[in-house]
C-alpha cells in the first residue's frame, strides 16, 4: 500500500489522477475507514491522506456565512464559540458525538462523505440548509448537502473530487438537536433529529425538522411542519404525515416501529414543551 | 487486529516518542498501536476492542487523547506522542496515578493506561471537574471490572491534600 500526504490541492489533484480508480481511498481521521479495515475490508493500493492540506482545517467567518474546512475535527467544531453561539444543533450534536478519543480525530467532512443514514451532524447540516463545496482538478462546484448524499455511503462525489468545504448561512435560527441510542454515548443513534425555527408571540414564525435514522437518508419533514403551522391544534392527527414520510428498517439496533414510535415522540415533545 | 497488505510498501517514520525522537522503517499499514506495542515495546497501551469502542488503546498525540488502534503509523510522522510509560518517572507518579491508587481505583488494570492518560487530559483543561464532567470525558474508555465509581472518585479528587 503506498502512502501519500499532499501538503497542497494542486499536488493532491496529481497524485490522485496518477492513481488508478478504483484503487485509492482519501483518508481524513479514519474512524470509519479504521474500523472497516479492522473487520476485514481489504486496504487500497493507495491511500492518500487529506490531513496536511492545511487549508481545509480552518473555520472562517464573515458577516453572513461561516465556512467550515472539511478536515475540521468533531472536537474543533465542538469549541467554536460561534458554532455554541448561533448554530445550536450542530454544537449539540458534536457534544453528544462518541467519545473524546473520536471527537479528536473524526472530521466533519467524513462524517458526510460517509453518509450514513445515522450520521450525527447530518440532520443540523440539512436543518440549517448547509452548502458543499466540491474541488475536483478543473472546477468547483456547489451542492445543498440534500443533492450530495444520494443513499447509504453513495454520494454525488466525482472521481478525483473531495469535499473541501461546508457553507452555512448566519441566519440566527433557534435550533435544537436530539439523540436516541441504546445507551447514553458511544452509540450509533436509533434515531436523530434537529429542529430550526423562529418564533413571534403567536408562536412559530418558521419551522424546519431534519431526521436522521428513519430512511435512507437524513428526511426534512416538510409536508408536517407545513400542515402543524398553519393548525397547530391538530397536532395529534398530523403525526400521521410523518408516518408517512418516513421509511425505516429493523436492524441489530431496533425495529422499524420502534423508531417510528421514538421520532414521533420527540417531535411531539418538542412541539409541546 | 493487524492488518496485512498483499504489496507491503515501506516508509521511513520519524516521530517524538515520550519527548525522545524515534526513527524507524516500517510498512505503511503498520498501526500506531502496533509500532508502540511491537517495534517499541511500550506495552503499556493496550489492544481490546481494535475498532475505537473502548478507550485501551489510548495515547496522547499532539496533546489530545487519540485510539492508537485507530491510526497508522504513518499518519504519526512528524507528530509527538506520550504513552502511559511517559507519563511519569517509574519511581515517581502523577497526583492523578497516586489517587487512583488511594481510591483503589485499579481492578485487573487493563483499562487503566487509557483511563489514566484521559484523566490527565480533562485535569490539564479543567482542574475541578464535576463528576457529570468526569462521566462525559470517559464516555470513549470502558471499563469491565471497577463499575467506574472508584475510577470517577480517583480522578474527581486528585491532588486533594488529605
Ligand atoms: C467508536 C466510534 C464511535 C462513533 N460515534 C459516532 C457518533 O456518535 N456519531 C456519528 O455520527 N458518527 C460516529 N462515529 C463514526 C465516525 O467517527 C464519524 O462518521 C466521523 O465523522 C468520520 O470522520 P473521519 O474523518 O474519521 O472519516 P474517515 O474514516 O477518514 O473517512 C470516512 C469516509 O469519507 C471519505 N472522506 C473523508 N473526508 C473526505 C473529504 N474531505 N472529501 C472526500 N471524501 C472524504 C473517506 O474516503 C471515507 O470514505 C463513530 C465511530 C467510532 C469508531
Ligand atoms: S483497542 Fe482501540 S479503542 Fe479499543
Ligand atoms: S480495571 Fe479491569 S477493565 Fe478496568
Amino acid at each position: 500500500m503506498r502512502y501519500y500526504s499532499p501538503a497542497s490541492l494542486k499536488e493532491f489533484f496529481k497524485i490522485s489522477s496518477q492513481c488508478p480508480n478504483g484503487q485509492k481511498t482519501f483518508l481524513a481521521g479514519g474512524t470509519d475507514l479504521m474500523p472497516c479495515y479492522e473487520q476485514g475490508t481489504p486496504l487500497p493500493d493507495h491511500l492518500i491522506d487529506l490531513k496536511h492540506l492545511r487549508d481545509l482545517h480552518s473555520i472562517s467567518v464573515t458577516e453572513n456565512t461561516l465556512i467550515i474546512g472539511a478536515l475540521t475535527t468533531i472536537q474543533d467544531l465542538h469549541d467554536h464559540p460561534l458554532i455554541q453561539g448561533e448554530f445550536v444543533a450542530l454544537y449539540q450534536a458534536t457534544h453528544e458525538f462518541a467519545g473524546a478519543q473520536i471527537r479528536h480525530r473524526g472530521t466533519i467532512g467524513g462524517n458526510i462523505c460517509n453518509a450514513s443514514p445515522a450520521g450525527d451532524l447530518l440532520p443540523p447540516l440539512y436543518a440549517f440548509d448547509a452548502q458543499l463545496i466540491l474541488t475536483g482538478p478543473q472546477a468547483e462546484r456547489h451542492l445543498p448537502i440534500h443533492e450530495f448524499i444520494l443513499g447509504p455511503g453513495k454520494t454525488a462525489l466525482l472521481e478525483n473530487e473531495i469535499l473541501t468545504s461546508i457553507s452555512l448561512n448566519r441566519k440566527r435560527l433557534r435550533s435544537q438537536f436530539q439523540k436516541v441510542g441504546l445507551r447514553q454515548s458511544m452509540a450509533i443513534s436509533v434515531v436523530n433529529l434537529a429542529c430550526t425555527w423562529e418564533e413571534d408571540e403567536d408562536g412559530f414564525s418558521m419551522l424546519e425538522i431534519a431526521a436522521g435514522a428513519v430512511a435512507p437518508t437524513v428526511l426534512i419533514l416538510n409536508a408536517f411542519t407545513r400542515a402543524y403551522l398553519e393548525n397547530p391544534k391538530k397536532l395529534p392527527k398530523l403525526l400521521q404525515l410523518i408516518d408517512e414520510a418516513i421509511a425505516p428498517i429493523d436492524d441489530i439496533r431496533a425495529t422499524a416501529n420502534y423508531r417510528r414510535m421514538v421520532l414521533k415522540n420527540l417531535i411531539w415533545a418538542f412541539l409541546t414543551k | 487486529m493487524m492488518l496485512y497488505h498483499p504489496k507491503p510498501d515501506r516508509f521511513n517514520l520519524s516521530l517524538t516518542v515520550n519527548g525522545e525522537v524515534v526513527e524507524r522503517e516500517i510498512v505503511t499499514h503498520l498501526r500506531l498501536l502496533d509500532f508502540l506495542r511491537d517495534e517499541l515495546r511500550l506495552t503499556g497501551t493496550k489492544e481490546v476492542c481494535g475498532e475505537g469502542e473502548c478507550g485501551a488503546c489510548t495515547i496522547i498525540m499532539d496533546g489530545k487523547t487519540v485510539n492508537s488502534c485507530l491510526i497508522l503509523a504513518v499518519e504519526a510522522h512528524g507528530h509527538e506522542i506520550i504513552t502511559i510509560e511517559g507519563l511519569a518517572n517509574m519511581d515517581e507518579l502523577t497526583d492523578l496515578q497516586r489517587s487512583f491508587e488511594d481510591h483503589h481505583a485499579v481492578q485487573c488494570g487493563y483499562c487503566i493506561p487509557g483511563m489514566v492518560l484521559t484523566g490527565e487530559k480533562l485535569l490539564d483543561r479543567n482542574p475541578h471537574p464535576t463528576r457529570e464532567e468526569i462521566k462525559h470525558e470517559l464516555s470513549g474508555n470502558i471499563c469491565r471490572c471497577t463499575g467506574y465509581h472508584k475510577i470517577i472518585d480517583a480522578i474527581e479528587h486528585a491532588g486533594d491534600t488529605e
